[in-house]
């Protein structure tokens, strides 16, 4: 009986680490501890036994049961880590199901990237109408009145502005700098606020150029603002866009709008500074212009420039979108062309 | 323009171990952007004056020549040339290997390499002028010829720039960076500026003696048209080419060398920026008056043609009629001649918006009227005089000045400007030196007297016609000079008062990405004019915003809507996409009044709109698609609820599925089909879209989130499909009000037409979820439930329930 006893573990043990899966460990337990397993038919057997014998022999019928149903647990425990829910084989580099997704156009994608940096100093997001005067859009702004820009080979006059002037004639808005002389008119001084939006220049088109673009302006007006100052405006933009501390230059500029007047210059990210095709061999790209808003443009605004000083910088977003992903033409943002915007999400 | 390196240190003597490149970006960076340097000794690198010693024939080509050249080395070099007029003792442009030319002139530059031609050994190549760029300053009389440098006594072997006098940089400035700067529209002026950065001397301009006797008489009949007006009358002149450093110098700085007269008012101008005017005197009659045009005047060209001038235009006249255009071009009898002997020399100040209106009006843009335009002082005359008649001295030692007349009613007058010290201070965000600031302003020409904190300016005459003006001019002046390169970031102070809190604005972009990124839609950008042919498409049938010159004739509208846009949109996406959506959210412009900021400007009334298009194939599924974002939307976004209506059928939409989008009782957009004929018109195939457009100015904005929490149920919610069958024309409006306060939740399933439905009737299947407070609910309460809805839509809507009859 001992020696039977024996044997079932052995057998037990044996089979229990040859199963390869749970089924087959279930065939075994059955097998052994089922109402018809050996197991169970040894320890029925239990009662026939000498009284001495049967003291000794039934420990060990207890222990070997314990053990195997120890050994059971263990195995099932091993079979359930390496069991898988799939019985194919699988493909493991089969591409996965893409999602539906849509997105922002690029440039709307720059422009709320820059928001949040803006609005993160604190400055307000102004929107000004995309039809405007020539005395928002240029009497305001210190535009002398034979300024070429005031001409339609430059701007978008309206039908039946001609012979009109100031406030009668009117346009589609040349540039954002209106904006700043409208905000300040309503909100007056100290103010941060920035005014994104597009702007349209009667302009032959090509690669480079376009007659409906995206800008981003900001202006800061404040006590006696030095424009020392106004870097922060510059590097605020430059390193979201770029993620990096960007090398710029501030060289002298000309704009009827502000005084002193800036060019703020971008080392070419593309030759790193040393001249390249993109750059023009010049190493520097040209960024966005800045300065102080000019006396008469505070005027305007109903400031006292003695009293209110500031600074304005005016990025053009495509050109920016346009260094940040290499694209070649600027007319494929209009383009509505899916192909293209869904690069971008 | 461009600028001769050379030229500029003539009068300005600079620092040693200056370079070119410095020197550019210097200028750059305090003046005018330099756009690019051109090193004319690299473009004649390996190019050297060659000597012929002997010319000899080619054995193989008739057309060739075997030319033995002294080149400055023991022997003379073999070279193989076609040039029809080599001769011995000549002197030529030798291209040596290594050396870029352009072939006959054309294409781009290739490098010369010792070779054979026709079987005999070339060392090199003997140039035309058009190969190495030389044709303004040495031109080619007739094709074939090489160049031929006999005039010069340079020895063989002299590197080519020298003996040119081309080893010199160029600058190419970017013109737009000076507009408000006449003073450095010459060489004279940008020497100044290097003066001024460099601290060293600017030197005088030549000068030489005037003629104290009046020569013509000249008539001013404007003061305000005309501030100054000299003439100077030459005599005993003889025209003819011009020594070959002034070619040499003109021909660099992008002017094409005529003769001597020509050429010294050309010269003249470059260095001074003042333009000058010469007349052959033998066609000026009695007396010069400079005046407007008359009505019906004409003036005749050298070619023939006549403008027609009017009182617009300022002329140059004499008694006989109109000689020019003043300041812009002459006429035909205004001209210097080879065969001139006597000129008379205008120098003259024009008032800038004339010349500006004149020279656009007839699309002449000179050299002078560019000039002219950017306001030149009247002072600035004095230096082209003196300067011209310290080059007739030079170069025309028997020309006399007989006579000079200066007309000056005007003299420019120096601005004055006060500006108090710490304003400088404070606007440059750190303290300056007075000496700094004096330093900075001297140099440039400026008069400073600094009394009580106060300075006085005084601007020089050639920066007081406009360009500087307040204290600001001033603070830019000492700013440049000082360097921005060399200012600091100075942090600035702010004061914060609340948090910037903008709901449109919120709203607006909560919209966009509710859009991208929860309805999978792609923005797009279209532009604010639409094609006639995408307005008639849209249906859309109301008056628009023109534009006086567009893009194109049919594109003078300006949107009334975004739905043309997309459709046009759709018709370029549907060629390679199967389904797709998009959306756009921007202005739309329609007649009436809007005044944002002063009652005086009166604009167009703008609203902003959303308007999206969802494209595939099943017109319903994105129909109940568009219908499901847009009834998602007010929770998302925050704004207050929308509803759906039919109102007013929008001109682009199907017969039958089409809806208004209502806030309250106000229609605020709409959602559709687009339409069988609209698609056709649009030339869109095959794929079904359904657009939506909704005006933003009408949605209100929620102040916060207005929804609130709802417990957990504490029992299971049964589930339980009921299928209807009703007429036709009961809606599933009709049957969730009914159904919907009986049951915890309802929605909609499907609906069903054809067998066993009978004709004109319809399976409804919707999905219903009971609670209840009291415990799980038993079959028998649920079964009773169902009984009471079924029982109330028979009642009210003559429905009967599939398997429950």
């Amino acid at each position: 009986m001992i020696e039977q006893l024996n044997q079932l573990r052995e057998r037990a043990l044996d089979r229990i680490t040859q199963t390869a899966s749970l089924d087959e460990l279930e065939t075994v337990r059955t097998g052994m501890m089922g109402r018809k397993g050996e197991l169970t038919a040894l320890l029925k057997g239990l009662g026939q036994l000498e009284p001495d014998m049967r003291r000794e022999v039934g420990q060990l019928a207890n222990r070997l049961k314990d053990e195997i149903s120890r050994r059971l647990e263990e195995r099932s425990q091993q079979l359930l880590a390496q069991a898988s829910v799939i019985n194919e084989p699988y493909d493991l580099t089969l591409p996965g199901i893409k999602p539906s997704v849509g997105g922002l156009h690029p440039i709307q994608q720059m422009r709320y990237d820059l928001d949040d940096a803006f609005l993160s100093l604190g400055f307000e997001v102004f929107q000004e109408d995309e039809i405007t005067s020539e005395l928002y859009g240029f009497d305001h702004l210190n535009f002398p009145p034979d300024h070429p820009a005031r001409e339609s080979m430059d701007t978008y006059w309206l039908k039946d502005s001609n012979g009109k002037s100031g406030a009668d004639r009117l346009c589609l808005r040349p540039h954002l700098t209106g904006a700043s002389v409208r905000y300040l008119q309503q909100h007056g001084a100290p103010a941060r606020f920035v005014y994104p939006g597009r702007v349209y220049r009667n302009e032959q088109t090509d690669a480079r150029h376009e007659r409906a673009f995206f800008q981003y302006e900001a202006l800061i007006v404040d006590n006696d603002f030095s424009f020392a100052s106004g870097k922060l405006l510059v590097e605020t933009i430059l390193e979201k866009v770029f993620g990096k501390p960007v090398e710029v230059r501030m060289r002298v500029g000309f704009f009827p709008f502000v005084e002193p007047g800036f060019e703020i210059d971008m080392q070419c990210q593309i030759c790193g500074g040393v001249g390249c095709r993109l750059c023009q061999h010049i190493g520097w790209i040209e960024l966005m212009p800045g300065g102080s808003p000019h006396p008469n443009v505070l005027q305007a605004a109903g400031l006292d420039p003695d009293v209110w000083s500031g600074f304005y910088v005016n990025i053009g977003l495509d050109r920016l979108v346009m260094m940040r992903y290499g694209v070649d033409d600027v007319r494929l943002f209009h383009s509505a062309d899916l192909r293209f915007l869904r690069q971008f999400r | 323009m461009k600028l001769s390196l050379n030229w500029l240190k003539e009068y300005v003597d600079l620092p040693d171990g200056l370079t070119p490149e410095k020197i550019a970006h210097d200028l750059t960076m305090k003046t005018v952007e330099v756009e690019g340097i051109e090193s004319l000794s690299d473009k004649f690198d390996q190019m050297v004056v060659g000597l012929i010693r002997e010319v000899l024939d080619h054995p193989q080509a008739d057309k060739l020549k075997i030319v033995m050249t002294d080149i400055g080395q023991s022997d003379p070099v073999q070279i193989v040339c076609g040039g029809t007029n080599l001769a011995p003792g000549q002197r030529v442009a030798v291209s040596l290997p290594g050396s870029m030319v352009r072939w006959h002139g054309e294409g781009e530059p290739v490098r010369i390499k010792a070779t054979k031609l026709r079987g005999v050994e070339s060392f090199g190549m003997i140039c035309a002028s058009a190969e190495i760029g030389l044709e303004d300053l040495l031109p080619e009389e007739q094709p074939n010829l090489i160049v031929d440098l006999s005039f010069l006594d340079h020895a063989p072997g002299t590197p080519l720039a020298d003996a040119l006098e081309l080893n010199d940089h160029i600058f190419e400035v970017d013109n737009k960076s000076m507009t408000n700067r006449p003073d450095l529209w010459g060489h004279y002026g940008v020497a100044r500026e290097l003066a001024a950065i460099y601290d060293v001397e600017l030197k005088p301009l030549p000068q030489a003696d005037l003629p104290s006797e009046d020569g013509i008489e000249v008539r001013i009949e404007d003061q305000e048209d005309c501030r100054r007006y000299t003439a100077l009358t030459i005599t005993g002149l003889e025209n003819g080419p011009s020594p070959f450093w002034l070619k040499s110098r003109l021909a660099k700085v992008g002017q094409r060398p005529i003769d001597v007269l020509v050429d010294i008012t050309n010269y003249v101008m470059m260095a001074t920026g003042q333009p000058t005017h010469g007349f052959d005197k033998d066609h000026v009659k009695e007396y010069i008056e400079i005046r407007r045009g008359r009505p019906g005047e004409q003036l005749e060209l050298l070619n023939k043609e006549t403008l027609d001038v009017g009182p617009d235009n300022l002329l140059i006249c004499d008694a006989k009629g109109v000689l020019g255009l003043a300041g812009v071009m002459g006429g035909k009898l205004d001209s210097i001649y080879p065969t001139t002997r006597e000129l008379i020399l205008e120098i003259a100040n024009f008032h800038p918006r004339l010349i500006r209106y004149t020279s656009q009006k007839f699309n002449q843009r000179t050299e002078a009227s560019t000039r002219f335009e950017k306001s030149i002082d009247s002072q600035r005359i004095d230096q082209a005089l003196g300067y011209t008649a310290h080059l007739l001295q030079q170069l025309q030692p028997r020309a006399r000045l007989v006579g000079l007349t200066d007309n000056y009613p005007v003299k420019t007058t120096p601005t004055v400007v006060v500006v108090e010290k710490d304003f400088f201070d404070t606007r440059l965000g750190r303290t300056v030196s007075t000496q700094d600031i004096e330093q900075a302003l001297v140099k440039l020409g400026f008069e400073v007297s600094l009394k009580d904190d106060r300075f006085e300016v005084t601007a020089p005459s050639w920066r007081s016609t406009g360009d500087v003006t307040i204290k600001y001019d001033i603070l830019e002046e000492v700013a440049r000079m000082l360097g921005y390169e060399a200012m600091s970031f100075v942090p600035p102070v702010i004061e914060l008062r609340k948090a910037v809190r903008q709901l449109e604005h919120d709203v607006e972009r909560r919209l966009r990405e509710y859009m991208a990124h929860n309805q999978s839609a792609q923005e797009i950008f279209t532009y604010p004019w639409v094609k006639d042919e995408l307005i008639e498409a849209a249906g859309i049938d109301q008056p628009a915003i023109e534009l006086e010159a567009p893009p194109a004739p049919d594109m003078k509208r300006l949107r009334t809507s975004l739905i043309p846009g997309l459709i046009g949109a759709i018709g370029l996406n549907h060629h390679y996409l199967p389904e797709f959506r998009m959306f756009e959210l921007t202005q739309v412009f329609l007649p009436g009044a809007h005044s944002p900021s002063t009652p005086e400007e009166v604009l167009p009334v703008m609203e902003r709109h959303l308007a999206g298009a969802f494209v595939a194939s099943q017109p319903i599924e994105l129909f109940r698609q568009v219908k499901g974002l847009l009834e998602d939307m007010p929770r998302a976004v925050g704004i207050e609820g929308l509803s759906f209506a039919q109102v007013e059928q929008p001109g682009w939409a199907d017969a039958k599925l089409w809806l208004n989008i209502l806030a309250g009782e106000t229609v605020v957009g709409a959602l559709g089909l687009l339409s069988l004929s609209s698609a056709k018109s649009a030339g869109i195939k095959r794929v079904q879209s359904v657009l939506f457009e909704l005006n933003l100015e009408q949605l209100k904005a929620l102040p916060s989130r207005e929804n609130t929490y709802q417990a957990l149920p504490e029992f299971p919610l049964v589930e339980y499909d009921i299928s209807l069958i009703l007429e036709e024309d009961k809606s599933w409006q009709q049957v969730e009000q009914i159904v919907g306060p009986m049951v915890q939740r309802i929605e909609f399933i499907d609906v069903f037409r054809g067998e066993p439905i009978p004709e004109g009737k319809k399976s409804l299947t919707l999905r219903v979820w009971f609670q209840s407070k009291d415990g799980t609910m038993t079959m028998e309460q649920v079964d009773k439930r169902v009984h009471a809805i079924v029982g109330q839509l028979k009642k009210r809507l003559g429905a009967s329930v599939r398997g429950m009859e």
